[in-house]
This record gives C-alpha cells, structure tokens and sequence, in this order.
C-alpha cells in the first residue's frame, strides 16, 4: 500500500515535471530557429503534444471509424453507403433519432430554465441559505453512472399491485389510492424518454446554475437600475437586460450540456436499455459495437453524431471570433 | 510590465463571480432585495431543494437497509418501521478490497487530471494568442471531437498498448483519458484565455517577454479559474469511470472503485444492496473536490459573460 | 543557454525513466495471450460476487499444488471486453464463455485452440450430460470449449405453505397436466403464476427462457436445435404456436400476478416473492436453479429453504419425456501451447474441481454426472441436480446460442416488446427474424 501512494506521488511529479520540461525544450528549439521562423514554428511546436494525444486516441481512431462506416460489420470489405441507408431507412433507428433530437432540444433548454430559476431565487436569498440551497443541486454531479441508476430505480421502480411499491412515485400513487404505474413503459406523449431526461436534468441542473448565478451576479446594476427607472417591470428586465448580458454563459452551458446529452449513454443503458422506445444514439451505438458486433452501424452512427455536431460548433467558434472582434 | 492595464480586469473577474464566497462584498451592487427574502422565494427553493436531494436520500436510507427489505418496501418506510444495518458497508470493505481500489484511484485520477491541464493550456494560449495558418480549422476540428465517443477509439489503443507492452499499468490509463479529455480541455481553457484582455500580451511583448514567460508569469495565473474548473470535470469524468478503465487496466491489483464496486454485483445482479453503500462511498470524494474547487469553477466557467 | 538545455534534457530523460519504472512495478500484465510460455496465465470469467470468490480459492488452492501462477480477471462485462481484447490482439491464456455464442465466434475468428488434447474428452463423454459436449463444439465438430459449470433454467418454484389447498399436490407429470393445474389455481381466485422480466439493461431474457422452453417442451431437442442454428425461421409458425401458448398460459388476464402489463417492470430477482406471502400471490414461479442464493427469495425463506420451497421441472408432452433446458459456462483456451494453461482448463473439467464446487457454491450445479450428490448443500440442490442428470433432452439455452445481434439483443427486446403489448406476437418474431444477422 506504501509503495502504491508512493508510486502515484511519483508519478504525478514526474508526469507533471516531464510535461514542463517537454515543452521547455520545445521552446528552446524554437528559440534556436531565426526570428521570422520561430513565428511561424513555435504555435505548432507548443501545439505538439496537444496534437499528438488527439491525433493518437481521438482522430486516428475516428478516421478509421469513417472508413470503417463504409465497410460490412466485421469491417473486411467495402459496402459503400449502405450502412447509412439501412439505417436511415429502419424505423427502429429513426425512432431513436427522434428520441435523439427531443434530447438534445428539451434537455440543455430544461437544465437552462432549472439552473436560471434556481439562480435568480437563490440570488434573493440570504447567504448562507443560498450556499445550501446551491450545494444541494450541485450534489447530483458528484454521482457516477452506476449510482444514478441505481438511485432513479428507487424513483421509477414498479412493483405490481399486490405487492408493497419500491419505487417512489408509486409509493406515492398507490399511496393516494391509486394503481402503480409503469412508468418507464408508458412511451404515449414519450413520457418514459421524458422521465428518463428528468435524470440527467437533474444531474446537470447544478451545473448550469452555478454558471448562470455567477453570470447574473455580474450583470452591472447600473443597467438594472436604468431599465427600473424606465418603468420596466421584473420580468421585462430579467428578459431584455439579464439576459443578453449573460449570453455567452448560456451559450457555454449549452454546448457544454448539449456535449453530454449526445454522449449520454449510461441513464438510458441502464433504465432502459433503449425498450419501449426510449432508446438514443449513443446506447444504439453501444449495442451495435458491442452486442451486435456490427462494426460498419456503429460507425455509420457515430459519423452522423459527428456531422450534426459539426455546423453547431463551427457557430460557436465563429461566434468567439465575432465577440473578439467588437471587444 | 505596467500593472496598471492588468490589474483592473483582474479584479473585475474576481469580484463579480465569486459565488463561494459568502461575504458578498458586491451587496451594494445587488437589486435592492433587502435582508429578508420573499417567503414564497424561500418555499420555491426550499422545494426544489427537497426534489434534488430526494432521491440521492433514497439510496443513502437504502444503503442502511438489509437488503430483504429494500427489496419489498419502500426505503420511506425507514422511518415508519426503524431498522438500520450497516452491514452493507462491512460487506463492501471486507469483500471488495476498498482501500487499495481507493489509492488506485487516486493514483489514476490525479495523474489523468493535472497533466492535460498543462497541455491543453499551452494548446489554448496558442490558439488565443498566436497566429498562424489554420488556427481556425484546428480548433473546429477539436470541438467537433468533442462528441466522439471514447468507445471507437478501445480497440486501436488496445492494439498500440499490446504492441508497446503497457497495458495494465496506471500509464495506459493515464495516457488514455489525457487524449480523450484534451478537446474539453481546450475549448474550455481556450474560451476563457479568449475573454482575457490582449493588452496583457502587448503590453508584455512590448516590455520584451517572451512567450513563454508570458504564459507561465501572466496568462497561467490568471488562468487558475478555467484550469480549476476543467480539473472539476476531468476529476469526476475519471473517478467515476468505468469502461475505459476495465479495458485499459482491468480487475486486479490495479483496478480502481468503480471497477471493486461492480464486481460486487452477480452474475444475476444479486449484491445489488452493496452498490448503495459502496455508490455513496464513491461519492465522498467528488463531493470534497468540488467543494473545494468550486469557487474556481464558477469563475472559470463564466468568463466571457463579463463586459466590462 | 546551452546548460539549460541540457538539464532540461536530464529532466525529460529522467522523468520518462520514473514513469516507465513506476508502471513496472505496478504490474498487472500478467503475460497473456497466444504466444505465453509461461507458467503464469491469465484467466478472464464473467462471474463476479460470491461466486467469483467461491472459484477463484478453489483455484488458488489447486494451482499453488500444481505449479502455476493464475491471473484471475472477472468482469461484469465479459462480453464488451472480450469482444475488445481480442480485437486488440490482448488474449488472456483462458476464458470463461457464458455464452457459447460467443465462443463459436472467436473460433471463428481463429483465436481459440482445440480443447481437446488438454482433456480426456472419452472421461468426458462418459460423464458429462449429453449435449454439453456439443455445446463446446464450433461448426465444425471441432472441440473448443468445456462446460465447467451448468445451469438449469426449465424449474417450476412453488410455495410448500398452502400449495396443497390450491390444488398443488403432485408435480404435474406432463405439460397437459401443467396447463390443468394452472387453471386449477386460477379458479381459486389466485393468479397461478409470478413473471417478471426486469433487469435493467438485461431486460427481457426471463422471456426468451420461457419461450425456449416451450419450444424445447412441445417439439423436442431437434426441432429446437434448428431453431436455435437458423435452420428454420425464427418466425416459423411452430414459435407463434408457442407465443400463443403463452398468452394463455401467462399472460391472459388471472394468470400472472400484478397482471401482463406489470411483467416487463417487475424485477426477476423478486418477481416470485409473492409465493411466500400470506396468503400467497400465486403459486408457481419458473426461473433459473440460481435463484435460491441469498437476495432473491427472502432471507427467511433462502434460510429454510428445504422446508419452504419445492420445485420441480417443467413437464414433457408425456410423463415419460423429461426435457430439461439449461446453460453454463464453457472454458476455452486462447494459449494452446502453454501447459500450465492445458493443465487449468483440464482441472476445470475434472470431477475433483466440480465436486469441491459443489460443496463450497450454493448455486453450483456440476455439468458432470458423477459428482458426488452428498456434497450438494441442500435437498433443493440436489433435487436440481437429478433434474438435470435425469433428463431425457439436456437443451443449451438457445438465446446463449444465437448470435449476439439476436439472442442478446433483438431477441430480448422484442418479447418485451410483445409483452409489454406494444406489438403482437407475429411482429414481434418478424422483426426478430429480420434482425438476424446474414451470412
């Protein structure tokens, strides 16, 4: 046990050390070159280890991934673009792409609305009720996959009628006199692809609200004071002065958010595993490298997550440019 | 280097996104709210409060229960029909081997989580400061590799580590999670040097800084926050990370909580009792970390949303 | 300048020098894969838990006699890593397959090695069921693994309390009889049967037991095997006969307890607890032997177990046909040419392994017919253990033989699909037809 933390002390130290001094003789080799080259070579020579463990464990395996979305599920021969059409043309997997879509719109805007309610009552608290109030919701962030399952099956779980309820909103429901629901089943109005966003919302919400509290806090009162004076009412100000001030966070939260609910794999896996038609992209990916073994889908499906994401992020990045520019 | 154009943005960034702090020093700048909150503000979050921490409280009062009844009531009934075990705790300590699982992952996380701060802040001081061709195609290309999931890249890292004869060990891991933690770490840290005033740099140039002094003596510190805050998300993404590390490091003397924890579990999912106790266990550390780190996060997070 | 350089070098050297040494130390690679020559080989399993730690001392105790250093890796996800290691070329020396699916597509692959010249395979024919031989066997008869636990999943649980006033006194000799009962229980105003399909991302499979052993019950082993191997459709109107089956037998209003729509929500692990209440939720409950460990049935019931419980197997078409469906874990051997690893897989198929097994694991049930019955812990276990030794058919579980795009994925989600009522029963093999994979 010793040697263990002493060993991870070491290496943390080492690892850091050799980092610095990497990109110290980086620096140097740029210093040697004459003036106009170093210039031009330094950004990639401080660029380089970046690059080289992107290149290694993300591009490199993301190339092969494209080349292997044209090619058949043990990925030896070419099959053009038939992977992308079986796929488009199931009805199983444009379920899962509707899924994928009412996530990626209802659950960044759902923890926005959370984590902007939350901040601005919070904000009218006194300190340290405030500080509570905001450790609690930020609490759920510090949970793993395997314990939010874990936690939201004594939330969702059915038992049936004669039996006493596990899950809470039963217990409540039968409580009240009721009959227990089955909710993770019920897929009319999309309730359970719903229910299962309630997770991950409620993982997230803390998130963005300390982000958006700490943006609010920064809005200038002068500008506050300004609209008042106007006569503007509470909700006015909050709407056309709060907020535009605070874009660039609510930007920020919801790429951030957007990033996790493309990847979310685990709440669905778990609850769920895609049944009674709650299933999204990630999990189909997860299924089709892993139980199906079809190597050409998976790809074909992480290819189209890429795609979609492309136009949001170049947005984004040309928005920076333009804040930069008027700045 | 004259202070005077450094100071005040400096101060701005702190003073007005210091959430953790419970002073208040900008109370004068706050909408004239008073003492006393509304009682109906102090309801509604008091409310909200209750729904985000109920169902974590269900697990907690669960991880207390012998499992025969978590099984056939509800764990509200604790408190209709007291009975409180720890068993379940003594059974994750003495069957999983917790406390060298622990340094495991400590010794994989700290790691994995400084090291690419420092490369992903000196990637993003050169997309925010220097010029050079395709600035702008890189960084696309690194935010649109935000959203690959980690699993296309398991096979090939597996081969290259056979090949290389290091799987197994903390550096697979390591190595690992700095690749696939880097385009987050990027963006974020980028985003924020992005809203650090230019007339540092200049003014630095002009006083004959190099870069490189430039970004240890000026941007690093005035970076802490965005650094702080990629460090939060990198630290619970590997502590709570389980695929990545049975793949690159497997069960066995190596293997990390998240790993001890699910080998609780049959084959059947009997044993699922002790993931609550051994879930909430895991639990504790994130919680300490961000508990610590907050302030930073907070400031990090939300640069840009100040203008000043 | 120059120095500085230098020392910086000195750093780097020596900061790479301490990483590669601190990774040393830390082993972990215990030498696996195909080229191993050694006498430490890795062995990588899917059980976990109790089990895990029941097989891992059992096989401590044997190797440190024997001269070889085992690795033990059991994962939860043996399927995932398995799939990964070998696609990374990372073999561990031996592999406990849960499923033989699974196996047959390593095989395939060329990274598995012929079993048996490790084992006496005519100690094995003698003594092993009939059927788990074969069930080791790739396409081409060649032997690639050995069963070295099993399982049985075609046994009826039923609560001795008051089974009696329910009209629950003999075993049912023939499934006529089984459906007469079930109607006998249903007229008392009790709902006869406990079902439920619930495991988190497993969901569904309770269902394809059942329907395997409908299957396996109504036409017999050979209709059952084509089925299995895709030689006739999966949608083949024999399977709808035995959906229909089904709908009456548990799905009909009356039949299952909490009713059809509870079964895709209700837990498998406790779906049959109703059994032991007062006055019982129903009657019977069909599941795996596995489900009398501790934190399935309740402790008081697991306690007393002989005394609670009463199980017998699902009936054949006539008294005189016993088909029983079952399961377990196959051992298959990466390193062919390593020693250690032969002698492993070779102990794991012995009587001595499987008789301290039995003693040592409640849930163990021995694939070979000459283990001892007195070391069987309970009456229950031995009870499961003529079941299966008594068989007329011994059935591997299908959905285990199916390929992964199927039995462990259309297959499961389908039934629960069709048991939740979202889609018909005919659909419902359609779709699962479809999804087989070509080839």
């Amino acid at each position: 046990m010793g040697i263990k933390i002493a060993n991870a002390l070491l290496a943390v130290l080492a690892g850091v050390g050799g980092a610095v001094a990497v990109f110290y003789l980086l620096n140097k080799l740029g210093e040697l070159l004459p003036g106009r080259w170093e210039e031009r070579v330094k950004p990639f020579l401080w660029l380089f280890p970046a690059l080289a463990a992107i290149g290694v464990y993300l591009i490199y395996p993301t190339v092969q991934t494209i080349i292997f979305s044209f090619a058949n599920a043990s990925s030896t021969q070419f099959i053009g673009l038939s992977n992308y059409s079986d796929l488009l043309a199931s009805s199983a997997f444009q379920t899962t792409l509707v899924n994928t879509l009412l996530w990626i719109i209802i659950v960044p805007a759902g923890t926005i609305v959370l984590g902007l309610l939350i901040a601005t009552l919070a904000d009218r608290l006194e300190p340290r009720a405030e500080k509570t109030a905001k450790t609690f919701i930020f609490l759920p962030l510090a949970v793993g996959a395997v314990s939010a399952g874990a936690i939201w099956r004594f939330v969702y779980a059915a038992s049936p009628a004669s039996q006493e309820q596990v899950g809470l909103l039963n217990g409540i429901v039968t409580g009240v006199g009721g009959d227990p629901v089955n909710w993770l089943q019920i897929s009319s109005g999309k309730l359970n692809s719903f229910l299962l966003m309630v997770i991950l919302m409620w993982l997230q919400a803390g998130f963005a609200m300390v982000l958006l509290s700490a943006a609010i806090k920064g809005v200038p009162v002068d500008t506050l004071e300004a609209a008042r004076l106007d006569g503007a009412g509470e909700g006015a100000i909050f709407f056309r002065v709060v907020v535009p001030q605070i874009r660039t966070s609510l930007i920020t939260v919801f790429i951030t958010v957007l990033i996790t609910v493309l990847k979310t794999f685990d709440i669905v896996y778990v609850m769920t595993n895609g049944n009674f038609g709650t299933n999204v992209i990630a999990v189909d990916f997860y299924n089709q490298l892993f139980t199906n073994s079809n190597a050409g889908y998976a790809a074909a499906i992480v290819v189209m997550l890429m795609l979609v994401m492309i136009p949001i992020m170049t947005y984004q990045i040309r928005q920076f440019r333009a804040e930069e520019v008027s700045r | 280097m004259s202070s005077g154009t450094v100071a005040t943005p400096i101060q701005l960034q702190s003073d007005t996104a210091s959430v953790g702090s419970n002073t208040k020093a900008r109370g004068g700048k706050k909408p004239d709210v008073g003492g006393k909150s509304p009682l109906w503000v102090r309801i509604v979050v008091g409310l909200l409060c209750a729904l985000w921490i109920i169902p974590t409280l269900g697990l907690a009062v669960t991880s207390f229960r012998p499992a025969d009844q978590a099984n056939s009531s509800g764990w509200w009934t604790i408190f209709t029909s007291p009975s409180v075990t720890l068993q379940n705790y003594s059974d994750v300590f003495s069957r999983a081997n917790m406390g060298e699982a622990f340094v495991n992952s400590v010794a994989i996380t700290v790691p994995a989580t400084i090291i690419p701060i420092l490369i992903a802040a000196f990637a993003a001081y050169v997309f925010t400061f220097m010029q050079f061709k395709g600035r702008d195609f890189l960084m696309v290309m690194i935010v649109a590799l935000l959203v690959v999931p980690t699993q296309v890249a398991l096979v090939p890292l597996l081969k290259l580590y056979g090949d290389l004869g290091i799987s197994g060990t903390f550096l697979a891991i390591w190595l690992a999670h700095i690749g696939f933690g880097m385009p987050l770490a990027i963006y974020l840290i980028r985003n924020y040097m992005a809203t650090l005033p230019k007339e540092i740099i200049e003014s630095a140039k002009i006083d004959g800084a190099s870069h490189f002094q430039t970004f240890w003596r000026l941007i690093i510190p005035m970076s802490t926050p965005a650094l702080a805050s990629f460090a939060i998300f990198q630290f619970l993404w590997v502590w709570n990370d389980l695929l990545a590390a049975l793949i690159f490091v497997g069960p066995g003397s190596n293997q990390p909580l998240t790993i001890a924890l699910v080998s609780l579990l049959g084959n059947q999912g009997q044993g699922w009792q002790l993931l609550t106790a051994g879930g909430l266990f895991t639990m504790l550390v994130p919680i300490l970390v961000f508990l610590s780190l907050q302030r930073y996060f907070v400031r990090g997070l939300t640069a840009g949303s100040v203008k000043g | 300048m120059r120095n500085r350089s230098t020392i910086g070098a000195a750093i780097a050297v020596g900061a790479v020098t301490l990483l590669t040494s601190g990774c040393l130390s830390s082993g972990g690679d215990g030498g696996g894969g195909s080229n191993n020559t050694s006498n430490e080989i890795e062995l990588m399993y899917g059980f976990t838990g109790n089990q895990d730690q029941v097989f891992q001392s059992v096989m401590k105790e044997w190797a440190g006699q024997n001269d070889v250093t085992i690795q033990f890796s059991p994962t939860p996800d043996f399927n995932s890593l398995i799939n990964t290691r070998v696609q990374g070329n990372q073999l561990p020396d031996i592999a406990i397959f849960p499923q033989p699916g699974i196996l047959r597509t390593m095989a395939e692959r060329g990274v598995l090695s012929d079993v048996s010249e490790a084992v006496d395979m005519d100690d094995l024919e003698a003594n092993m069921l009939p059927g788990a031989i074969e069930a080791g066997q790739g396409e081409d008869g060649t032997q690639y693994g050995i069963l070295m636990s099993s399982n049985i999943k075609s046994v009826v649980y039923y609560p001795k309390a008051g089974a009696e006033q329910a009209g629950l006194t003999t075993p049912p000799a023939t499934f006529d009889d089984l459906l007469s009962l079930s109607k006998t229980v249903a007229a008392t105003g009790t709902t006869p049967w406990c079902f439920g399909i619930e495991n988190g991302p497993g969901t569904g499979w309770p269902a394809t037991d059942w329907v395997e052993n409908l299957m396996l019950i109504n036409y017999g082993s050979d209709v059952y095997n084509q089925w299995v191997q895709h030689e006739i459709p999966f949608n083949d109107p024999r399977v709808l006969e035995v959906l229909n089956q089904m709908e009456e037998l548990l799905l009909a209003p009356g039949e299952t307890n909490g009713g059809r729509e509870a079964i895709a929500s209700n837990n498998f692990q406790t779906a049959g607890n109703p059994m032991f209440d007062t006055p019982p939720g129903c009657y019977m409950y069909r599941q795996g032997n596995f489900l009398t460990q501790q934190g399935f049935f309740p402790d008081a019931v697991v306690d007393t177990l002989d005394d609670t419980v009463g199980v017998f197997p699902m009936p054949g078409t006539s008294a005189d046909s016993s088909p029983v469906l079952g399961g377990g874990d196959l051992a298959g051997l990466f390193s062919g040419d390593n020693e250690s690893a032969q002698k492993t897989l070779a102990y794991m198929a012995s009587v001595d392994f499987q008789n301290k097994m039995a003693k040592e694991l409640t849930s163990y049930l021995a694939p070979r017919s000459d283990v001892d019955p007195a070391n069987y812990p309970s009456d229950t276990s031995r009870n499961f253990a003529t079941i299966q030794n008594e068989a007329t058919d011994w059935a591997f579980d299908g959905s285990d033989q199916m390929p992964g795009a199927v039995g462990s994925g259309s297959f499961w989600k389908e039934m629960t699909a069709w048991i939740a009522g979202e889609i018909d029963a005919q659909t419902a093999l359609d779709n699962i037809e479809a999804s087989w994979p070509a080839s």
